[in-house]
């Protein structure tokens, strides 16, 4: 089972390490920076999540920035290994409030105290934060959460996970406000990250939406409860064809979900009936569900993109999007990038007349151009244009670019050039059209009203427009 | 608490210690409490706080549990580098252990259990034995892993306690969490131990099956591997575990539903039913890609196992290519899995999809993606005839692009393909000359070279491009070295003009005169001897039609692939290697063996091996690093070379020895040769616990060596001191070692006769009586095929020296019976019939004996007294 657990920071520092069964030779946390960071002959490759080194099996996964490893000698489920490093970091944030370096080294205590109840002789024993709180007599010492990045859309590529930390919650479930009282209330977020590929022609080849529906409860007593979604929702695909004809099945309304899974409180009695999910919320950040659609659903944005020839070392690239949903809604910052071909020298930019919020870059070293709009110009059907005009080096490159240019030009520009991608958030935004239609909390009390928060948000997953 | 604790790390100054003992000694709680937070704080950072070990103990008593974890981590930490002081805790902790608090009761087992020193070990028994049936389910559920950890350090302790049947009873517990945990701790001692200890039968199986339902999401993990060991009896039980284990594949977590597949793609195999298999593969499949929606490195694992389970059962997941599409952000690590799971799911009814998405993965950034991706292209042109044409249009395509590794691996791939189909798609050589200034990289090169050579009467210049290669001959590497050479001979035997025979010259002088590679002036010499000897032999032999060739890039051996899938969700079905390639920790029985040898190496030796054994000696891996090497004993014992005992070397050192016995006393009778440069002294040897209990009756006595010299020594020993427990073997590890050079490890056997005793002369009444009480199930016999009986007489004194008595002979038919007697301490007689013919190879001997464990050693011994 598990020897040591260890986080180590970017730059590789022993933030937390926990020897449990002194089998693995001095230096492991040594030895795997070294291999991370010079994976594949110091490329800029990415080294895989399990490994193994002279007998030594590391596991590890990216969280907030830091690194979450575990090592052992035996033939273990790395997956139980890969969940429980995950399942860690959201413990720990449970408890700090916040997941960082500052927040850890502060109160090493306590995740000592943790990681003792979490682990024992390798094993994991608790990873649930309700159960954990009877064993846990360390109290969090605070960091200030506003000094903190804010955890945007980007931040949460950077962590490379799906469970996104509710949005703003950065409060600890165990720590009392300075109040003294606990404010009573719930948080409910339907979080869903689309993937879309269109082709050249603008016809969807691939969509998919990976959804999650993720509970905070700060509610005293535990109490139990309800959750109704759609009543029409259904699960797993007719027929094994990967073809389907929604229009005929059920009136086009309705959602089904390839797969679901739920969390081990959620009781799935009256489920099949009324689509009700029944749960005691531990405390703590959990999925109550994740689903998986493959459904057809209109995607918020229509991405359109030219290149074209302009001059024996011009080209002119046209980007366009539509947002394609109501009015009411407004997406967040939004960045659409598009890879250039290499040979780019220069790129100038031109937007639609009055264009506000917007601004333009050619990164150099990555080869591509961005475009970022800012938060308020990306209302419910709008339409945004960016012209830019590429120059390509002469000089530099040899004859067969020049040539393959002249010869080739059309083709190979889309070839080396793209595809678009866009990275954008969501907020009140569902693309899926599963809703949460009631939340009902069984405390019987008339005066006993806890906050409510039931969010959506749609993020881009890969997003993807071709050339 | 207040403040922060980060406050702990901030005084580094002089003196530090001598403040902390202070604070530690403080009369106010508060203060004491902060005080050994900063002890905890400089231990994390790695300073030295071992000196405020009595301090920090005083500390223990304490009803404050914050206080108390703090007391034990530290403990756990410095126990092992103060052994002696340790003894200070166990008050406490055996107090601890029976306190009204069962969180405190928990504390005491689980933190005696990790500190790893002896004295403490001692006192972990009783508080283990009265928690493992505690009230409370927090407590027996520690309790349970604290037996695998004692197991650890003390196998034997754990078997003389009972604690593994206590832990079989737990898994009838009440508490899923306790049976879960009593699983994972069975199935860890199992993993160390050769002995059968941990076997699911029926009746544990619905215990389990139940306990399932109820258990965390970790606990299911345990039992669903336990459970995945298990051989369902027939096809109805099959069906049942597959039913009960089904709805686990619905769980959130990835690892539950991992293990849940393994069992299920296991019991599968039983199962005839094709309705019923085309529905478990139905049921498997969206869980399966609902996988891939989790986190990056759970995508990774997933795709590794997928890989496995598709080459299996290729139907489960047929019609789900679309989802193993690479998205863009996916991590490079996760892209290549799913290229190469693409590859396998590629089919003439989804080739254009898929030939589109590689189309575009071919021009994306990443480089090893790219090739990959154009090899991909290659290998679905060589897997599906039908789609050859398309996939090879794409390649021409991409090789326009004239990205210079775009077309190097293209060509790479088009080589494969032509070997595939030949003489079907030549007609695109010409394009793929344009590109020939371009290629830089061996392969590509060679593989260029070789589509020349190959087809080089359908090209009019062939000769030209050649030579425009052979300029750099003697600069190439090796591999195009070698296809210029073949490729030139192909040349010279399609067009035996004067251009073609200029080069062949140039090429044979160049590949055998100057050259240095045997491989490159080998092949060289076989043409040329062909080429002048019989040109019409040398176009048999080098134009030769070749084999077929199929896309088996990647797949694996169908046992190899057996052994993988038993294998799923494990780190093996991972790497794609079986356990025992990357596991190091091996099996031995009883597993304390291995323990105290690698105890024995770190504490140095004691003069007094016999002691030096027994003393049990866990202590010693309180060493500072816990890296000990382990020696490997052979699965079985190496046969005993007749009367040399056993070789070992040390550098040109040599140790023969061998047990012996002599006026009935027994001797290890060990010689060394010095081959060293060095003088050698300071010999000492030990020996591990064996079945016989054979020890060293005194220190090992040998004069310091020059080099080159030799010495002998008789060492008395003694048996039945340390009986190690298990089935009886005749295994024998020895330790030797000196000032000058590192211990040496060796595996020697223990021959039984050393044993057998002068007593051991039957009557011939007694030996009737003794033969007739025995019961038949206690009698046994062997044929030594190889032993042969020239003379009786010879024999029988020869078996005698060796206190093997004779008490009569009979005469059966050509073959003489002779009954004989032995006896071995403890009063175990061996009553023996010998069957021969003189001077025909063939002996059987049957002997009946009370204890019949030890039969299989009696053989091997009468074996080699009678060769």
């Amino acid at each position: 089972m598990i020897s040591q657990f260890f986080v180590l920071s970017q730059r590789g520092d022993h933030i937390v390490f926990r020897d449990y069964r002194g089998e693995v030779p001095k230096g492991s946390a040594e030895i795997f920076f070294r291999k991370v960071k010079f994976w594949n002959d110091d490329e800029a490759e990415e080294a895989p999540p399990v490994f193994n080194v002279d007998g030594v099996n590391y596991i590890h996964v990216k969280v907030a920035g830091l690194f979450f490893v575990v090592t052992t000698m035996v033939n273990v489920s790395p997956s139980l290994l890969l969940e429980l490093l995950q399942r860690i970091a959201r413990v720990t944030k449970d408890y700090l409030g916040v997941l960082n370096e500052d927040s850890l080294r502060k109160n090493f205590i306590l995740v000592y105290e943790l990681l003792d109840e979490v682990i024992d002789f390798g094993y994991p024993q608790t990873t649930s934060t309700e159960v954990l709180k009877s064993y846990i007599f360390n109290e969090p010492i605070m960091v200030d959460a506003g000094r903190l990045p804010p955890l945007g859309p980007a931040a949460m590529f950077m962590q490379g996970s799906k469970r996104m930390p509710g949005t703003a919650v950065t409060k600890s479930v165990v720590a009392t406000e300075p109040g003294g009282k606990k404010r009573e209330e719930i948080f409910v977020d339907i979080i869903e990250r689309i993937s879309v590929t269109f082709s050249s022609s603008g016809y969807i080849l691939t969509s998919e939406i990976d959804g999650t529906i993720q509970m905070k409860s700060y509610l005293t007593g535990n109490p139990e409860i309800r959750l109704a979604l759609n009543e029409d929702l259904s699960i797993g695909r007719t027929g094994s064809s990967s073809t389907y004809d929604y229009r005929s099945s059920s009136g086009g309304g309705a959602v089904i979900l390839d797969d679901c899974n739920f969390h081990e409180s959620v009781h799935l009695d009256s489920f099949d009936i009324d689509r009700t999910l029944h749960l005691i919320p531990p405390d703590g950040e959990f999925a109550v569900m994740n689903y998986r659609i493959t459904q057809e659903f209109k995607p918020p944005f229509r991405v359109t993109s030219l290149i074209e020839e302009a001059g024996s070392c011009k080209a002119e690239v046209t980007l366009k999007i539509r947002a394609d949903f109501s009015a009411n809604v407004t997406a967040n910052t939004i960045i659409v990038q598009m890879p250039v071909p290499s040979y780019t020298m220069r790129a100038s930019f031109e937007l639609e007349a009055g264009a506000v919020g917007q601004n333009t870059d050619f990164k150099e070293g990555s080869r591509r151009i961005e475009w970022n709009l800012k938060k308020a110009c990306i209302v419910g059907g709008s339409e945004h244009t960016l012209r830019a005009k590429l120059t390509f080096s002469q000089e530099s490159h040899g004859i067969i670019l020049i040539e393959a240019l002249l010869v080739y030009a059309p083709r190979n520009l889309t070839k080396e050039a793209g595809p678009v991608n866009m990275n954008f958030t969501i907020p009140m935004y569902n693309s899926s059209k599963l809703q949460v239609r009631y939340l009902q909390i069984a405390k019987k009390s008339k005066t006993y009203n806890p906050y409510r928060w039931v969010r959506y948000v749609t993020q881009a997953n890969s997003y993807v427009a071709r050339l | 608490m207040s403040g922060h604790d980060s406050k702990y790390f901030s005084t580094t100054k002089k003196g530090e210690i001598p403040e902390l003992k202070e604070e530690l000694n403080s009369q106010y709680k508060d203060k004491r409490k902060d005080a050994v937070k900063k002890v905890i704080a400089a231990m994390t950072v790695g300073k030295d706080v071992s000196s405020l070990f009595t301090d920090v103990v005083n500390c223990m008593q304490t009803e404050n549990l914050e206080l108390k974890k703090l007391v034990y981590l530290y403990l756990i930490n410095y126990a092992k580098s103060q052994p002696d002081l340790a003894i200070l805790a166990v008050n406490t902790f055996v107090k601890d252990s029976q306190d009204p608090n069962p969180l405190i009761r928990a504390l005491a087992v689980r933190t005696m259990g990790c500190i790893r020193v002896d004295k403490i070990t001692e006192y972990l028994c009783d508080p283990l034995q009265r928690c493992l049936k505690d009230d409370d389910p927090y407590v027996r559920k520690t309790a349970a892993i604290c037996v695998a950890k004692l197991y650890d350090i003390n196998a034997e302790l754990v078997e003389d306690r009972g604690f593994l049947e206590a832990l079989k009873d737990l898994i009838s517990d009440n508490n899923p969490m306790v049976v879960a945990n009593a699983v994972a701790a069975l199935a860890e001692i199992q993993d160390s131990s050769a002995r059968p200890i941990f076997e699911i039968t029926s009746h544990t199986l619905s215990k389990l099956l139940t306990a399932l339902n109820e258990c965390t999401e970790w606990g299911q993990v345990f039992i669903l591997d336990s459970l995945s060991k298990y051989k369902a009896a027939d096809v109805r039980e099959a069906e049942n575990i597959v039913e009960r284990v089904t709805p686990r594949l619905q769980h959130a977590n990835c690892a539950v539903v991992l293990s849940a597949v393994k069992i299920i793609l296991l019991q599968m195999e039983l199962i005839t039913s094709t309705d019923v298999v085309r529905n478990l593969c139905k049921k498997m499949a969206p869980p399966l890609v609902t996988l891939l929606s989790a986190e990056p490195e759970i995508q990774y694992v997933a795709l590794r196992n997928i890989n496995l389970i598709v080459q299996k059962r290729p139907t489960i997941l047929a019609h789900e290519i679309k989802v193993f599409f690479c998205k863009y952000n996916d991590p490079i690590y996760v892209k290549m899995e799913k290229l190469e799971i693409m590859i396998k799911l590629a089919s003439d009814r989804n080739i254009d999809q898929v030939l589109l998405e590689f189309k575009e993965y071919a021009t994306e950034v990443d480089v090893d993606f790219v090739r990959k991706a154009v090899r991909a292209i290659g290998r679905c042109a060589i897997k599906l005839e039908r789609a050859a044409e398309r996939c090879i249009s794409v390649l021409l395509e991409l090789i326009k692009i004239k990205v210079n590794y775009v077309v190097q691996e293209a060509i790479i791939v088009i080589k494969d393909i032509f070997r595939r189909y030949p003489n079907t798609y030549e007609s695109i050589i010409a394009t793929l000359c344009e590109s020939l200034d371009t290629l830089d990289e061996p392969e590509a090169k060679a593989s260029m070279i070789w589509i020349i050579g190959e087809y080089a009467e359908r090209i009019d210049n062939a000769d030209e491009l050649l030579e425009s290669f052979l300029e750099t001959f003697p600069e190439e590497p090796a591999l195009v070295q070698l296809q210029l050479l073949t490729a030139t001979v192909k040349l010279f035997l399609k067009k035996p003009t004067e251009g073609p025979q200029q080069m062949i010259q140039a090429v044979l002088n160049n590949a055998t005169v100057e050259t240095d590679n045997p491989d490159l002036r080998d092949r060289a010499y076989i043409y040329w001897r062909l080429l002048s000897t019989d040109p019409e032999a040398a176009k048999d032999v080098v134009l030769a039609e070749k084999p077929v060739i199929s896309d088996d890039s990647n797949q694996l051996d169908s046992s190899l692939l057996d052994d993988l899938l038993a294998n799923i969700s494990t780190l093996s079905s991972v790497y794609h290697k079986p356990p025992e390639a990357f596991v190091s920790r091996v099996k031995t029985a009883p597993r304390a063996d291995d323990e105290e040898f690698a105890d024995a190496a770190e504490t140095g030796y004691s003069e007094s091996p016999s002691q030096g054994v027994d003393g049990a000696s866990p202590s010693s891996s309180a060493g500072t690093s816990s890296h000990v090497p382990v020696m490997q004993p052979p699965a079985t014992p190496a046969p005993m070379p007749d009367l040399l005992g056993d070789l070992m070397g040390m550098d040109n050192s040599i140790i023969s020895a061998q047990l012996v016995r002599r006026d009935g006393q027994i001797f290890y009778d060990i010689s060394f040769d010095n081959g060293t440069q060095a003088v050698l002294d300071g010999f000492m040897i030990q020996f591990n616990k064996n079945t016989f209990g054979v020890a060293a009756g005194g220190p090992l006595q040998v004069p310091p060596m020059q080099p080159g010299a030799s010495a002998r020594s008789l060492l008395p020993m003694v048996a039945f001191q340390n009986i190690s427990p298990g089935a009886p073997n005749s295994l024998l590890q020895v330790a030797v070692k000196n000032n000058q050079q590192p211990v040496w490890y060796f595996n020697d056997k223990i021959p039984m006769h050393v044993f057998f005793g002068e007593d051991g002369k039957m009557e011939r009444t007694s030996f009737l009586e003794a033969w007739k009480s025995l019961p038949d199930d206690n009698e046994f016999s062997k044929e030594f095929a190889a032993s042969v009986i020239s003379s009786i007489d010879a024999t029988i004194e020869h078996l005698a020296a060796s206190n093997v008595f004779f008490i009569a002979k009979r005469k059966n038919a050509n073959k003489d019976v002779l009954y004989m007697s032995a006896k071995i301490p403890r009063g175990i007689p061996f009553l023996i019939e010998l069957t021969a013919a003189v001077g025909v190879p063939g002996v059987k001997c049957a002997v009946k004996t009370p204890n019949k464990e030890m039969v299989a050693l009696f053989f091997e011994a009468m074996e080699s007294l009678l060769k």
